[in-house]
């Protein structure tokens, strides 16, 4: 039995094990299936104030080893989150991390303000997903505009400030540099890769929002160098997340640089993905006599 | 709800382009209730999202459960090609289930694969003055048809079997000499938004069971939400997995 727990940004987690945001709810519905309190940490699904109706369907389709989706931030809004699912959220044993966004830079700023007098952990800001119009991913290109909303955002934030970003860019280490300039605490990436699905029966588009986010293991590879890339720069704690199925997966990314994991799209294939993935862990660790796996994050030898 | 490796007992084909399955698997069917669903892990390894497939019939004392797949994609294909003794991932039972209440004659109406849930709410509901009303493209594509506790008037699309007509024809007819006190659904969108119209119109109360590409199963990745309608005259979006896959007529909101 391998100790793996871990210090981030000051909150203590017992695992490194987090189940990524969008695809776990508020953890409720994965609760009727095991104890929640198994995991170090939930990512909630991604919130605003007011709430969001997200994008008609289809919002999902499976492609080779993966998924794209279009979901659209639904979300029934961060007061009703704070009124009716957090207070159950914060009884189990685990950390819980307010995934939010907005739609202009006060809002965002309002967003984060709004988890202030709340038990929530950590916040985790979105300025990555590819699926809705306004806001999102327009903050989370260009270096500039990351630096902007991470130092206004950060002022706002009670709680360690994880941002999580996009590999839809050029060089996302410079992206990972400006929001470690700007005060971001700690950097989750990656969020999903932009793809579309063609019906070609119907010569249509499959999603109602003709793009998506890819997510699944086909993204791995791509999400591993991103993480390995983005830990030669920055000192900043790295939550890694991109199709990681396993716990050999998840030690992978701590390899490349990755101090905690976030599990997603694998939750869908196996719904204990999560548990089973820090067992998983604990395994690897007492078959390579680890004692803790935060020894092995970032000691990837390159050839 | 439970996630179990369950057996392969049987394979065979039960109509053109149909494969039924029959499943031991008793912690799902000792819980299970006509109109949910199972989601079934593609046994290859290689498929991330399971494939909701409706129950077709239930034996909790027996411990089976019996599904009608199509084998349309990569991922039912492979579902279809399951033989005895093999084992394959199964989480359920998910979802709602189709509810009798206390109506005296139940009206149900399937077509093409949407008759299979059909059958598992006909064994459960249906009583002397019940009928049922399936749609098939062909005559080759019938089933369901031998063991029905009810009585069925079955159309097809060339009329081999029954008359050439869509299933609200004789479903019209039928209501004309009896009103129903509850009519049930299944089958493709066309054929659910007219038997809602028909219902509503005539203030029938009504269940239908729609289909959506899922994720999780569970109610949590909001990936098979559709349009619903308010009391108020608003829309929401609601989960396929967790509120539905049945849900009153008088909600379902159509083309949203």
């Amino acid at each position: 039995m391998a100790d793996l727990s871990l210090d981030l940004c000051g909150v203590h987690f017992k695992n490194p094990v987090i189940a990524a945001s969008g695809t776990f709810g508020f953890g409720r519905e994965y609760d009727e299936l095991y104890d929640i309190s198994a995991l170090g940490g939930i990512s909630v699904k991604g919130l605003c104030l007011g709430g969001r109706m997200g994008n008609p369907p289809s919002r999902l389709t499976e492609t080779p080893g993966g998924m794209l989706n279009c979901v659209g931030l639904q979300n029934p809004g961060i007061e009703s989150f704070i009124e009716h699912d957090l207070p159950w959220l914060l009884e189990k044993d685990v950390n819980v991390i307010a995934n939010f966004f907005g739609t202009s830079i006060d809002s965002y700023c309002a967003a984060a303000e709004a988890f202030a007098n709340t038990g929530v952990h950590m916040l985790e800001m979105n300025i990555s997903c590819p699926n809705v119009h306004d806001g999102g991913v327009a903050f989370g290109v260009k270096p500039e505009s990351v630096y902007e909303i991470t130092r206004a955002v950060k002022a706002h934030s009670r709680q360690p400030l994880i941002v999580k970003l996009t590999p839809n860019v050029s060089d996302i280490t410079e992206n990972a540099l400006a929001a470690q300039e700007a005060g971001a605490d700690a950097i989750s990436l990656i969020n999903t890769l932009t793809g579309i699905a063609v019906d070609v029966h119907r010569r249509r588009m499959i999603l109602s929002n003709n793009t998506g986010g890819l997510s699944g293991p086909a993204v791995r590879p791509v999400a591993l160098r991103m993480v390995w890339q983005c830990a030669q720069k920055v000192r900043i704690p790295i939550i890694g997340l991109g199709g990681i199925e396993t716990g050999e997966d998840a030690a992978a990314f701590m390899l490349c640089g990755a101090k905690a994991v976030q599990v997603g799209t694998a939750n869908f294939t196996d719904p204990f993905a999560c548990p089973r993935i820090v067992k998983e862990l604990d395994a690897y660790c007492d078959a390579q006599g680890i004692g803790n796996p935060q020894e092995i994050v970032g000691t990837l030898r390159s050839n | 709800m439970k996630d179990i490796d369950a057996k392969v007992l049987s394979s065979d084909m039960l109509a053109e382009g149909l494969i039924r399955i029959i499943l031991y698997a008793p912690d799902i069917a000792a819980q299970a209730k006509p109109g949910q669903f199972i989601h079934m892990l593609v046994p290859d390894n290689a498929h991330v999202l399971r494939r909701p497939i409706s129950l077709m019939a239930m034996d909790a004392h027996a411990g089976t459960l019996t599904l009608a797949i199509q084998p349309k994609g990569r991922g039912t294909q492979i579902l279809c090609a399951m033989k005895p003794g093999d084992s394959v991932k199964c989480l359920g039972p998910l979802g709602t289930g189709f509810d009798g209440g206390d109506a005296k004659t139940i009206y149900f109406v399937g077509g093409g694969v949407g008759v299979a849930p059909i059958c598992g709410a006909m064994d459960a509901f249906a009583t002397e003055t019940s009928c049922a009303f399936f749609g098939f493209r062909t005559r080759n594509h019938v089933y369901g048809m031998t063991q029905a506790p009810c009585r069925v008037v079955a159309v097809s699309d060339d009329g081999s079997i029954g008359e050439k007509a869509l299933v609200t024809k004789p479903l019209l007819e039928e209501i004309e000499k009896k009103r129903p006190d509850l009519i049930m659904a299944c089958g493709p969108t066309p054929m659910l938004a007219a038997v809602q119209k028909i219902a509503v119109e005539r203030d029938i109360p009504c269940q239908l069971s729609l289909e959506e590409r899922m994720g999780c199963g569970i109610g949590a990745c909001l990936g098979c939400n559709v349009k619903i309608t308010c009391p108020d005259g608003s829309w929401c979006y609601k989960r396929v997995c967790k509120d539905g896959p049945v849900f009153d007529a008088k909600e379902v909101a159509f083309g949203g």
